[in-house]
């Protein structure tokens, strides 16, 4: 950062008078120089920050995709730089239904499939029915805002190993709960078998939907008060205000909402894996889970890169035609603007 | 009429805060269980009808659980990572969220697509290729990275700066700028403007990132699986060795998860208000 410091001195002398002076062309020529000084210094702020992204990023990821060429397994693990290229192999090997880690890899990405729908839309109905009911301000909503948002601030591995306390089959009190209400007869297998994925996306929508709850209640409260007294005096209900003002004025938000939630659940591999202990059998083993067990199991890195590159490859999509589609209209920028 | 009406709103009023109610049991019962549970005796935990109170107050769990395992060292571990991990990607994240809020410069929507980038990656892509550079720096340049303290913090803060610049840049932007200009033209540098006048000023909002970019840190467990073992095991991998095939120690693990959770909802209750707003301030600003 020395150098930078040296180099902003110089700067401000330069640019001192001209902030006044921006009349002219002599003006806008310091303009001009100033832009580029500015810009200087705007990049190396931003280096240290470009520069281990670079390395932890980046590199890994173009890396990745070499893997995902190579047959990369237990035999060439130490010297990876030998490993034979082998084309698309790895690619057609998981994506045949007909290989049984082509076979197990739809079956994942099912799982994912099943895990991302539900814990999204599970999460984005919560915390939408939660910040209208919060939005309604009454003695003791604020208390309620904070409890609301416990879950998310907890640690994540704490909560999870505390939900897999509680859907144990035999002592879980889950279970005896449900047992107790009359709702089941037996004891139900959360954790193994095809209820699993169930156990783990209701575990999710627990802790993603706080954060929907409080990003959407922050959306709700920038609508103008006024557009609701226009839909009463044109005889709108509760339920007419809501379809007609609500929901219109709070999609920029839910737009990042539903994406941010979409792109974490994913890539989400803390919570299947603590939920399930590391996995418990196909059943609720996401894509994240799967590739992890499989590549770091039996050695096959080359495989493991492939389908890690087709889920990034698929997330990436998603979110740039989304982006397009959603934000831009709603933002016209987003991030970057 | 009108009294029919009172009535409905009235209904409905009360209809809200009873869904409110079963809400606020779905997000605090995991919560309450897991303090309830970490007073409670062996014989307690494994029955099978338990009980939804408090049935004792075996205190032992809070004493036992330091024996079973490194449970100090796994607690030294994580805070020393995380912390360095929250001091490193909130300089660096500043910097970059700084210059990403005041100035235009050629290239910034491509950065600004990398950081959201960052976002869609799925951690087992990076593992392998990490763990292979990690060997290769350790072979060929002789940094020892695999279980060392700040191999795993470059990581952590690498992943947790792009969150950052995020979250920051919400703040910075609402610092009006004519500060820093004011402050420039008393003689400070640059530089010297932002760490005298923006960072004090976007303080609350610093504190905010900090806590997400520790809970990431604290969180993390992939990367941990694989790349800090035995040494500098942090607390999100060791806690889950309560969990043994013979007999799991359910008491002393949320004894140990309680004394994780607690100063982080303090901490949570206390700085609240900028938490807050720091989160939703990327994306709800319009």
């Amino acid at each position: 950062m020395s150098e930078g410091s040296s180099d902003t001195t110089s700067g401000h002398a330069v640019g001192d008078p001209e902030s006044r002076d921006t009349h002219g062309v002599s003006g806008w020529i310091r303009q001009r120089t100033r832009l580029t000084e500015e810009n200087r210094y705007a990049y190396k702020l931003i280096l240290p920050a470009i520069a281990m992204m670079f390395i932890i990023h980046f590199v890994p990821i173009v890396w990745g995709f070499a893997i995902s060429f190579m047959e990369l397994d237990a035999l060439y693990i130490a010297r990876w730089t030998e490993a034979p290229f082998t084309g698309l192999s790895n690619y057609t090997r998981v994506l045949d239904p007909a290989t049984i880690v082509g076979q197990r890899y739809w079956f994942s990405l099912r799982q994912t499939l099943i895990f991302t729908v539900g814990s999204v839309g599970g999460a984005y109905v919560l915390g939408l029915i939660t910040a209208l009911i919060l939005n309604r301000g009454f003695r003791g909503s604020k208390v309620a805002r904070t409890l609301i948002l416990l879950p998310w601030i907890s640690p994540i591995v704490v909560v999870l190993l505390t939900w897999r306390m509680m859907l144990l089959s035999d002592t879980g009190i889950i279970n005896h709960l449900l047992q107790t209400a009359g709702i089941i007869d037996e004891p139900i297998l959360w954790l193994l078998g095809s209820k699993t994925i169930i156990s783990v996306t209701l575990t999710n929508v627990w802790i993603y939907f706080p954060w929907a709850t409080i990003m959407l209640f922050a959306g709700l409260k920038s609508i103008p008060n006024q557009l609701y007294e226009a839909a009463s005096i044109d005889g709108a209900g509760r339920w007419g205000k809501f379809r007609y003002v609500t929901l219109p004025q709070l999609k920029p938000v839910s737009a990042v909402v539903v994406l941010l939630m979409v792109l974490w659940s994913m890539i989400n591999f803390t919570v299947p894996f603590v939920l399930t202990g590391g996995g418990s059998g196909r059943h609720g083993e996401v894509l994240m889970l799967f590739i992890y067990n499989y590549a770091f199991q039996n050695y096959e890195f080359g495989l493991g890169a492939a389908m890690s590159v087709a889920l990034f490859l698929v997330a990436m999509v998603l979110a740039m035609v989304y982006y397009r589609k959603v934000i831009d209209d709603s933002f016209g920028g987003g991030i970057g603007g | 009429m009108k009294m029919k009406d009172e009535h409905r709103d009235m209904l409905f009023d009360l209809l809200a805060k009873s869904v409110l109610v079963c809400i606020l049991i779905f997000a605090l019962f995991p919560i309450y269980w897991m303090v309830i549970t970490s007073f409670r005796t062996w014989s307690d935990v494994t029955q099978t009808d338990p009980s939804l109170l408090p049935t004792s107050f075996y205190y032992q769990n809070y004493l036992d659980m330091w024996d079973r395992f490194p449970l100090i060292d796994y607690f030294v571990n994580s805070l020393v990572i995380s912390l360095t991990t929250t001091a490193l990607a909130l300089f660096i994240g500043s910097l970059a969220a700084y210059a990403f809020s005041r100035y235009d410069f050629p290239g910034k929507q491509l950065f600004g697509g990398a950081i959201l980038g960052t976002q869609m990656i799925p951690g087992v892509l990076i593992l392998l290729p990490m763990y292979l550079l990690f060997v290769w720096v350790q072979t060929n340049v002789g940094i020892p990275l695999r279980n060392t303290y700040h191999g795993m913090i470059f990581v952590y803060t690498t992943f947790t700066v792009p969150f950052a610049i995020w979250m920051l840049r919400g703040f910075f932007d609402t610092i009006p700028a004519a500060l820093e200009d004011a402050a420039r033209i008393d003689g400070c540098t640059r530089f010297q403007a932002l760490i005298r006048i923006v960072f004090p000023l976007a303080a609350p909002g610093i504190a905010a990132t900090g806590m997400f970019v520790f809970i990431a840190a604290f969180n993390e467990v992939l990367f941990a699986s694989i790349l800090a073992s035995s040494d500098v095991t942090p607390f999100a991998i060791g806690i889950t060795r309560f969990e043994a095939r013979s007999q799991t120690f359910w008491g002393q693990m949320m004894a140990a998860s309680t004394v994780a959770t607690i100063p982080l909802l303090a901490l949570f209750i206390l700085f609240q208000r900028p938490i807050v707003e720091g989160l939703t301030s990327g994306s709800v600003k319009q």
